[in-house]
């Protein structure tokens, strides 16, 4: 959240709430749930280390009127940060790790951790998609990227399930011994 | 793969995949080039023999004729001036040889075997052997002077089964055969009367006194140059006009005339051959469209791997070419065979019929044939196809929504079932596809007209009543008339049998190509019947037009196709008629079948067709 | 009878040979769906969903096992019947969209309610007071192949409704349409199942599962999972979506949280 805010403020300095209207806009429902206070949590950190500096208009000390003001190393950071590419995690490395641990300590049944995973990614899906109703901006935008990584986790998960379902050599719940897949659709 | 290779590999997978409608189009295409090829092998085939004799028998380049009734001896002022003309025409320049004039006796009666008579002339030859016209003895011996012994012509022999030795009756006088030859002078014997016989004077006398008259006169001339024959007969042209009238003739008029009933098979041949010519256009246009249609995603997946559509039309043009390339060689391997055992039936072929040797004229014939069957049947649909979307868009505009279609407000008011207004909506979408499926159901009817007019024409070979004077030769004539009788009965049943086999598969294809849309019409709630009524109405309205188009059609190739000296033949009403009725009623029905089995498949499965 | 339901199927059985082998692609089921539920059934391409959804629509007919649509026994009933029932009670939403080439999307609206015997002037207005509220009423004189594929997809789903059916099948109602698309399609979708209209949707997409209120879990023909997707807090989920608990560090790297 720190170095969006500082791009907000590389045009031109503004003040604490209109950061943070700016970012509300942006976020679109999500931007519902930002709590007014981190983000003058998140200026106040950035002012300590230097990325930004304030400036006091008038004699208020109340946080919403203070102006915020990016300095020099502030820009370089913001420079920095949209000529970054790297991107959020991609490989899914601690659930893997998690499914590996439980068929191998026997602690749990890989299948059921799917199971259940897959349920909860399910229910988070169904309310992201419950909320892309009113969303035309960019805030929709968002809530649909969210949508299609979630569905393809859980496609992902559904390989897990496949791949320890062959390994355990588990019945499935009906009680048969699981096959592998057919090709065709009927 | 170069071009060329991927359109034969292409063409080889698909006639493998689908070897019915490959069979199919090799069927009508053989059909067509077999017609042909026996047309041209037949046309050629009296030649050869006619020539034959024509350098053995040192035959006439230009005969001259003059014949009348009563008995010339009594009118001596005609025979004179009759006589005078004769001497003219031999002393003209650029005569090298004469034969004759001879002496023609008429009216003679020749006994035949189970009562009745023939009519008979016999010509009066002098000793000696003659420049010009001099028969060919086939059997026996010439005539001798001191004999009284007769020649029978050989056409007049094969039909009294008569050799040398045998003993005929002619005005109840018995004369022993001594010979049978062949001429060219006249056409053979039966198809040519009067029976000709020649004899000496000695045997002429006897003769006259028996009852035969002094009837005509004839002589042959031969020129320096046979190629001046026509010019020969024109210059001396006044002698046809003025009385008495000398009739000349050039050899190469007598050759075109003397294989008359060769002439009307090889052109009934060549006839039914372009017809079903036409036929396999219409035939393989409809399975060539057929197959774009079932071959969207195929061809879909090719044009987007960067095959070109020329390279696809290729393709299948290879495919329909290759399948041409042996209707050719089967059309042609069919005229060897076949025309010289027709040609062999023939009452006019003087000895065996030869068929010409293959020239490469007419195998080009034969090959063009096939090939523009081909071209004209593939290249245009396949283009089509190609052009054409998996969904097809055929309007240009939004009609107008919020009136209920007027079409449909229309059978609504007649009360029409819903599955009636349906079809007329599905084929008033879709023009293209119903005029080209007129187009070929038209063909079909046109052929069952021209297989009428065939068998209507066979009134024309009715046995007539023999009259005096043609017991031989009408009993003859009879036989010939029974064979080309049967030929044309079996060529109207193979059209009969082609237009249908075209009706069938254009009714396939359309029950094929609406099998998806009745699948979805089925999953919404229409029952198997509505959607074969509808698909039986929209069909329905291609097939009227067929019908419409067909029948004046066909009549206009029954009058092309019946030409000749002939008397016209109409084809009844009645059967146009029936023809009007018979087929739309046949091709619902055809329609139908196909539609009630893939009515009746699971909805799932017709839903995910390929 | 305590709550009426749209569909009932028990122990439904459908075999197929595949090169000779039997194979079941439809293994003993049973299934509800309540009116007003949406329900929904994900499984792997194979596992005889789509068959299953076929089987209680009259598509195919079952080899054994009986099926219960609006309280009446039809899993016996002859082609006809079925088509006559189908008219009234149920809506298909194919993947492949399915409407008739040669007629308007108006035309192919109507279609089932002409087939019910409702006079033309009335079809003909209920299909545009649909297609206005599916929002393609501007469409309805073109032919299918002029629209796109969501708008093709919502004239299947007015052409669904028009008798106002018991029950909507939908088999991958997404599976040929774009992410702008088939995020429309959901939204519709939600709306019927807030209206009232029961629906029984197939999909291997689980943004489609996702919206029902029932899930079920297919696997080689038989039903191995069952849940209820039932919302926890959305503040919770908001708050982690937009990444706020990382203010610390210079902001999201590659690499854990």
């Amino acid at each position: 959240m720190k170095d969006p805010i500082l791009a907000l403020l590389a045009k031109a300095p503004a003040h604490g709430y209109e950061v943070r209207q700016r970012l509300v806009d942006a976020l679109g429902p999500p931007g519902q749930a930002l709590n007014p206070g981190q983000v003058y949590v998140a200026l106040g950190r950035l002012e300590r280390a230097g990325l930004v500096l304030v400036q006091q208009v008038g004699q208020q000390r109340h946080p919403d009127k203070k102006v915020y003001e990016l300095t020099a190393a502030g820009s370089e950071r913001v420079a920095e940060w949209l000529a970054d590419v790297s991107w959020a995690k991609v490989m899914p490395t601690e659930f893997h790790l998690k499914l590996v641990t439980a068929a191998v300590t026997g602690l749990a049944d890989p299948v059921a951790l799917v199971d259940a995973q897959r349920h909860e990614l399910l229910r988070q899906l169904r309310e992201v998609q419950a909320l892309a109703d009113p969303a035309d901006g960019p805030g929709g935008l968002l809530l649909e990227g969210a949508a299609l990584r979630l569905a393809a986790d859980v496609r992902w998960l559904e390989l897990c399930e496949q791949y320890w379902l062959e390994r355990g050599g588990q019945p499935d719940r009906a009680g048969r011994a699981s096959r592998p897949d057919r090709n065709d659709e009927r | 793969m170069g071009s060329v290779r991927l359109a034969a590999h292409l063409a080889w997978r698909n006639i493998r995949r689908r070897p019915a409608q490959a069979a199919l189009i090799l069927l009508t295409l053989t059909m067509a080039t077999g017609m042909f090829s026996v047309g041209i092998a037949l046309y050629g085939s009296a030649d050869g023999p006619w020539d034959r004799v024509w350098k053995a028998t040192d035959g006439f380049h230009v005969s001259a004729s003059y014949y009348r009734q009563g008995d010339l001896a009594r009118t001596g002022t005609d025979l004179t001036e009759v006589r005078h003309k004769f001497a003219e025409l031999a002393a003209a320049p650029g005569v090298r040889a004469v034969g004759g004039p001879w002496l023609q006796l008429v009216q003679g009666r020749l006994d035949v075997a189970h009562g009745g008579y023939e009519d008979l002339t016999a010509e009066v030859r002098g000793p000696g052997r003659s420049l010009v016209d001099q028969p060919l003895v086939t059997e026996g011996s010439w005539l001798a002077p001191a004999s009284e012994g007769i020649v029978l012509e050989q056409g007049l022999a094969g039909a009294l089964h008569a050799h040398p030795g045998d003993r005929v009756r002619i005005d109840g006088q018995r004369f022993t055969v001594r010979g049978v030859a062949m001429t060219v002078s006249q056409g053979r014997f039966p198809l040519t009367v009067p029976a000709k016989v020649w004899v000496t004077p000695a045997t002429a006398n006897l003769m006259r006194r028996a009852g035969l008259t002094a009837g005509g006169i004839e002589m042959q001339l031969r020129l320096d140059d046979p190629d001046d024959a026509a010019a020969f007969a024109a210059a001396h042209g006044d002698i046809e006009s003025s009385t008495p009238t000398v009739f000349l003739e050039t050899w190469r008029e007598r050759r075109a005339a003397s294989h008359s009933d060769i002439d009307i098979l090889a052109g009934t041949l060549l006839a039914a051959g372009i017809v079903v010519g036409l036929l396999a256009v219409a035939t393989a246009a409809v399975i060539v469209a057929g197959r774009m249609a079932a071959q969207t995603r195929q061809i879909g997946t090719l044009k987007a791997v960067g095959v070109t559509p020329w390279q696809i039309v290729l393709a299948l043009l290879t495919e329909h070419l290759a399948l041409a390339g042996l209707a050719t060689v089967i059309g042609l391997g069919a005229g060897r065979l076949i025309a010289p055992r027709l040609a062999g039936t023939s009452l006019t072929v003087l000895g065996d019929p030869e068929t010409p040797a293959l020239s490469g004229g007419q195998v080009a014939v034969v090959a063009g044939v096939a090939v523009v069957v081909v071209v004209l049947s593939t290249v245009r649909p396949a283009l089509r196809g190609m052009r054409h979307t998996t969904l097809r868009a055929l309007a240009t505009q939004a009609r107008p929504p919020r009136r209920p279609a007027r079409l449909a407000q229309l059978a609504a008011s007649a009360h029409l079932p819903l599955a009636g207004v349906l079809g007329l909506r599905s084929a008033w979408r879709r023009p293209s596809r119903l005029l080209t499926n007129a187009a070929g159901l038209a063909l079909a009817v046109a052929m069952i007209v021209v297989a009428a007019g065939l068998r209507s024409s066979l009134s024309r070979l009715a046995a007539q009543p023999t009259g005096p004077g043609e017991a031989l030769s009408g009993a003859a004539i009879g036989t010939l008339y029974q064979q080309v009788r049967v030929i044309v009965l079996a060529t109207a049943a193979l059209l009969l049998v082609l237009g249908a086999v075209n009706a069938f598969i254009v009714a396939s294809f359309a029950a094929r190509d609406g099998a998806r849309a009745h699948a979805m019409l089925r999953a919404v709630g229409a029952t198997a019947r509505q959607t074969v009524v509808s698909l039986v109405v929209s069909q329905s309205g291609a097939c009227l037009l067929a019908v419409a188009v067909g029948i004046p059609l066909g009549l206009g190739l029954w009058q092309l196709i019946d030409g000749g000296d002939l008397p016209p033949v109409a084809v009844p009403g009645s059967a146009l008629a029936l023809v009007a009725v018979a087929v739309p009623l046949v091709f619902a029905a055809a329609v139908s079948l196909p539609a009630w089995r893939l009515a009746h498949r699971p909805v799932a499965t017709a839903l995910a067709y390929e | 009878m305590s709550t009426p339901t749209a569909v009932a199927a028990r122990g439904l059985v459908k075999t197929y040979a595949a090169d000779g082998v039997p194979v079941r692609a439809v293994d003993g089921i049973d299934l509800v769906v309540e009116v007003g539920e949406t329900v929904s059934v994900m499984g792997p391409s194979g596992c005889g969903k789509s068959t299953l959804l076929h089987l209680l629509g009259g598509l195919e007919r079952p080899d054994a096992g009986e099926i219960v649509l609006d309280g009446r026994r039809v899993d016996g009933l002859s082609e006809t019947a079925w088509a006559v029932l189908r008219r009234r009670t149920l809506g298909f939403v194919f993947q492949a969209f399915n409407l008739v080439d040669e007629l308007t999307a108006v035309e192919n609206v109507e279609l089932p309610a002409l087939l019910v015997g409702a006079p033309s002037r009335r079809a003909r207005r209920r299909a545009f007071e649909l297609m206005e509220r599916l929002g393609v009423a501007d469409r309805a004189g073109h032919l299918p192949g002029r629209l796109s594929g969501g708008e093709r997809q919502r004239v299947a789903v007015a052409r669904a409704l028009i008798n106002g059916p018991r029950l909507i099948l939908a088999d991958e109602p997404t599976g040929n349409l774009d992410s702008r698309a088939t995020a429309e399609i959901l939204r519709l979708f939600a709306d019927l199942g807030r209206s009232g209209q029961s629906l029984l949707v197939v999909s291997h997409d689980a943004r489609v599962a996702s919206t029902a209120d029932r899930l079920l879990t297919m696997r080689d023909g038989a039903i191995v999972g069952h849940t209820r997707l039932d919302a926890g807090s959305p503040g919770a989920l908001l708050a982690e979506m937009a990444g706020l608990p990382d203010l610390g560090g210079p902001g999201p790297r590659g690499g854990e949280h």
